[in-house]
């Protein structure tokens, strides 16, 4: 009688043991699925248009701001000096538009009096920047970013990063 | 928390009910499980008799159904990304060839099992009505041919989406059939392919259809199958064995009628259904029919998992209208319609009948109409329903099988006996090597 | 067991097989083949230049994308030491690239595929050299294949795909079988029956895009081995009645060497959809001008008035004696501003030149601005071209008379 109780027990624990595992293979294997399909959905290759690209020769470009479409990206040349402004809005992203200044305007930027002859305006929500991307009017939290620029050693295009964002004061100077 | 309990209980049970009210009330509180009788009949569980052919087709066209979705988030139906993007999905989408596997794999499977569960209900007679009222199985049955038919088209919609050779000429092939119609067979096609020529309208056309009103009309019928089978007392089996008690005449069973909101509110809505002996021949649904549902669900997922792991998914060269491939092979369940179309072009003097009226039109046509309307024609006794095999119905049963066997053989001619050029190929006849470029 | 246990047990025991067939799928998924060759190259790279470099090698599927010609080559995932210094006598496939090529066909512009045939969308080995693999149109053509072609030079399949772009070379640098065969057709005279492009007979067939022609279009059945078209080729090249029964074109008695070549130069006669810039020897086009156009160009814009061009001036004015011509001209020509300032202002040219009247006023406070240094650059040009002017005035006299 006792001897049974025990072996009944003893059957009791196994099927304990037994159920435990099934359930946990259950589980694994039912998560292991729905890991794989949502890690699925995170891609491991990008189509995308390379961060880091060649503009052209620096004698390509006029005195003044370039726009390049496909980068959205103004090239500004200052006599040989060279630097790379985001057309991108910082409030929300749209390509904010250049606006040549019929007369130069004098401004403040940082207490700094500078002559200005173009400002960047948004179109979506209206910002406005002055020509170095300082954001003066609408809800552009900051500045547009500004990209380094460099001189590729094999062929001498200037090429841009923008995946590397400089300081606004940064010239490239050829 | 009593709102919080409420929602709990309407989507969870328990597997180990304490008492048959318990066992009820898993029925009836529950969501997921409320379509099901509170009790079912032992046999009705049985593997013998239904193969559980009904619920693996089910359980497939849930895997379809879920594996579907990362693939369409991964897919592009454009004529020029659809190829380059199944790649990635075997190349570098993580656990990407794995979920395409079990796509492909679920589909074909789904095509063979749906069939079979047609076979196992012609033979077991299962379409017919029992004894019991407001049966109407042969409704049930037209449900099910409609779904068989629904099953093969998003099958065969599949087929394009990756747009390589195999889809190519597929569709060149199966459009042509449809095209050999009497009168409407060029507008059909032309409305199939958007267009006279195989292109992008084609192939957004196969995938709408594939993606979105194929799988929600399977889904429609699917539901509605399951309410007839509800309706019409459960499987046919259940109207032998009442047949069976009837005849071993105990003290006559008090007319009883129990319904699934019968057990907790009264006799409200009668669901007549046959009658057997509760207490010997029946089982609470919660737990014994669910855990059988989710042993059958687990045994599928297994064996679709196993075969990913083994079989290769095949992506043949990118779609090339210049050069049909040889042989050019539809999908292995239409293989033998292709081979069919390929023996049944007659000639009449001049008069030239094309094979894919007859083997592509007419036959497969005749075929599906004469299931659909066989359960009307069957004029056997209430004693053949839900029996293998029955006696009584030997001549229909044995005719049907002649029309397998013919299919059977006909599609294992088309899939392992045809080689290039149609040309026939013994199995150890090797078949000529196929050019490459070097 | 009744049933009942049973089914709880069989329950159990198959979510433990797909527990156990996920694991599986799993395990598959954390060593991919490309992971073992990139942890190779880096014991490879920590051997030869130390841990440090080692840490630069990529790691996870890498991919060269080239959208303008539609190609997405991986083949950087295990070959990786391309573009590495150092390791061109590494086994592969982690040996360098040979750089010359290389400075004229960037990867990142081209690919690998494009000249090397192979399935670029793959990840592994197998699949990604498509070699005997029938589902992949393009073998990579390197030395397996070479060597089940017979070709002496095991490497010289590529030069296929090297003249689907340079067929238009007269010579292709490094392409020797490419040439020699182009040589070949020089010399047989193969025009005088086919038509290659925009000239020849038609006594033969249109070979212009002959290397498009699918495998299937070819007649095998009186050649012997593996059926391929370049074996067909080679085959009728050595012996065209043996492969065409019916053909008329003569027996040139090419030796193995002369038919593959030949064989490698038909099959590069393919369609392609290029975008110009690829082209070789083609650049973005120029309308024809004439050597005197060009001439006058280049005086605009480097010549002694390239200064009046910079600052914007010849929209208005000429300046004739440097060769400054206005579209416009809307003002006086320059070359006598000198003078002729004096006698339109009665003010010298400095004077005018630092306090502008008139139109000249408005458009050197808004548009044109010149610094002090410009403004006298801008006085001692105009006095030479005035200068120049008169010389040339001068001698026009002289020569009239």
């Amino acid at each position: 009688m006792k001897s049974q109780t025990e072996a009944s027990a003893r059957g009791d624990s196994r099927r304990g043991w037994l159920h435990k595992l099934g359930i946990g293979g259950l589980l694994a294997g039912v998560t292991g699925m729905g890991y794989a399909f949502v890690r699925a959905l995170v891609p491991n290759v990008l189509y995308e248009a390379p961060q880091r690209f060649k503009a052209g020769t620096p004698d390509q470009f006029p005195e003044g701001a370039t726009f390049l479409e496909d980068q959205r990206v103004f090239i500004v040349r200052e006599q040989r000096t060279f630097h790379a402004i985001s057309a991108a809005c910082t409030h929300l992203g749209c390509t904010v538009k250049m606006v040549s200044l019929n007369q130069p305007k004098k401004v403040a930027i940082g207490g700094r009096e500078v002559e200005e002859t173009r400002e960047f305006h948004c179109p979506c929500h209206g910002s406005k920047y002055y020509g170095d991307g300082t954001n003066f009017a609408g809800p552009a939290p900051k500045p547009l970013a500004c990209y380094r620029v460099e001189l590729a050693p094999e062929d001498g295009q200037l090429m841009v990063n923008l995946d590397e964002p400089v300081s606004r004061g940064f010239r490239l100077t050829v | 928390m009593a709102a919080q309990n409420k929602i709990w209980r309407q989507l969870t049970w328990t597997w180990k009910p304490a008492s048959e009210r318990d066992a009820g009330d898993a029925v009836v509180r529950n969501l997921l499980l409320h379509w099901f009788p509170a009790k079912v009949t032992i046999g009705s569980l049985s593997f013998r008799y239904s193969f559980w052919l009904g619920t693996i087709s089910a359980v497939l066209f849930g895997i379809l159904c879920i594996t579907g979705v990362p693939l369409m988030f991964l897919y592009v139906p454009s004529v020029e990304r659809a190829y380059q993007s199944v790649k990635d999905i075997e190349f570098v989408v993580s656990f990407g060839w794995f979920i395409r596997a079990l796509h492909r794999l679920s589909a074909h499977l789904m095509v063979a099992v749906v069939f079979l569960h047609m076979v196992r209900v012609f033979f077991t007679g299962a379409y017919k009505n029992g004894t019991a009222a407001n049966q109407a199985r042969p409704v049930n049955w037209v449900i099910g041919v409609a779904m068989m038919l629904a099953t093969f088209f998003l099958s065969f919609t599949g087929y394009l989406l990756p747009w390589d050779q195999l889809a190519y000429w597929a569709v060149t092939v199966g459009t042509n059939i449809a095209s050999a119609a009497p009168l409407v067979g060029d507008k059909i096609r032309f409305l199939l392919l958007g267009g006279n020529q195989i292109e992008q309208n084609t192939l957004l056309r196969f995938y709408v259809l594939h993606c979105f009103f194929l799988p929600a009309f399977v889904l429609f019928l699917f539901l509605w199958h399951m309410w007839r089978v509800r309706k019409d007392g459960g499987l046919a089996s259940v109207d032998k064995l009442s047949l069976e008690q009837k005849r071993q005449t105990l003290p006559p069973v008090k007319s009883k009628t129990y319904s699934l909101l019968g057990i907790t509110k009264g006799r409200t809505v009668h669901v007549e259904t046959a009658l057997v002996n509760e207490d010997e021949h029946t089982v609470n649904s919660s737990p014994f029919l669910t855990r059988r549902i989710l042993m059958v669900t687990l045994a599928t997922v297994a064996v679709i998992c196993l075969l990913a792991l083994l079989v290769a998914t095949p992506l043949e060269e990118a779609a090339n209208p210049r050069v049909t491939p040889n042989p050019a092979k539809a999908p292995w369940y239409f293989l033998w319609l292709q081979e069919l179309v390929t023996d049944t072009t007659v000639k009449l003097g001049d008069f030239t009948i094309n094979g894919a009226l007859i083997g592509g039109i007419l036959v497969p046509g005749l075929l599906i109409a004469l299931l659909a309307v066989w359960p009307w024609l069957d004029k056997s006794p209430v004693q053949a329903v839900g029996v293998w095999f029955a006696a009584q119905r030997r001549r229909q049963n044995l005719v049907f099988l002649g029309i397998l066997v013919v299919v059977l053989a006909l599609t294992v001619v088309g899939t392992f006996l045809r080689g290039p050029y149609w040309l026939f190929f013994w199995p150890w006849e090797a078949w000529p090597e196929m050019p490459g470029p070097f | 067991m009744n049933w009942k246990n049973r089914d709880t047990v069989t329950v159990y025991s198959f979510g433990g097989v797909v527990a156990v067939l996920v694991g599986v799928v799993f395990w598959n998924y954390a060593q991919p083949e490309w992971k073992g060759y990139q942890e190779e190259f880096r014991e490879l790279v920590t051997r030869k230049f130390g841990p440090a470099r080692a840490r630069q090698a990529p790691s996870g599927i890498q991919q060269i994308w080239v959208k303008e010609l539609n190609r997405v080559d991986r083949c950087t995932t295990c070959h990786l030491g391309g573009d590495w210094k150092g390791l061109e006598n590494a086994p592969e496939p982690y040996r360098s690239h040979p750089k010359e090529i290389l400075d004229k066909h960037p990867v990142a512009k081209y690919g690998c595929t494009l000249c090397h045939g192979g399935q670029g969308y793959a990840t592994d080995t197998d699949a990604a050299h498509s070699v005997g693999n029938t589902n992949w149109g393009e073998p990579l053509l390197g030395g397996e294949l070479g060597k089940a072609n017979l070709i002496s030079n095991r490497e010289a399949l590529i030069q296929v795909n090297c003249n689907i772009c340079h067929r238009n070379d007269r010579e292709t640098k490094g392409a020797d079988y490419i040439n020699y065969a182009k040589r070949l057709v020089d010399q047989k005279g193969c025009y005088a029956c086919h038509t290659i492009g925009k000239r020849g007979g038609a006594v033969g067939p249109n070979l212009t895009y002959i290397g498009d022609l699918a495998p299937e279009q070819f007649d095998y059945s009186r050649m012997s081995g593996k059926p391929s078209v370049f074996g067909w080729h080679v085959a009728h090249f050595k012996d065209p009645k043996q492969a065409v029964r019916e053909t008329v074109m003569p027996n040139f008695g090419f030796g193995s060497k002369e038919a593959q070549a030949l064989a490698m130069l038909v099959m590069s006669w393919k369609r392609t959809n290029l975008p110009m810039a690829y082209m070789p020897g083609v650049h973005i086009p120029e309308a024809q001008r004439t050597a005197e156009e060009m001439a006058k160009d280049q005086q605009m814009l480097t010549g002694e008035g390239a200064f009046f061009v910079k600052k914007t001036c010849f929209i208005c004015h000429d300046v004739s004696s440097f060769g400054i011509e206005s579209a416009t001209k809307i003002g006086p020509d320059l070359a006598m501003a000198y003078s002729d300032v004096q006698s339109r202002f009665g003010r010298t040219l400095e004077d005018f030149l630092k306090g502008p009247t008139g139109t000249m006023a408005v458009v050197l406070s808004t548009q044109i601005h010149l610094t002090e240094a410009e403004r006298d650059e801008a006085i001692a040009k105009l006095k030479v071209a005035y200068q120049r002017k008169t010389e040339q005035d001068a001698k026009n006299k002289i020569a009239k008379k």
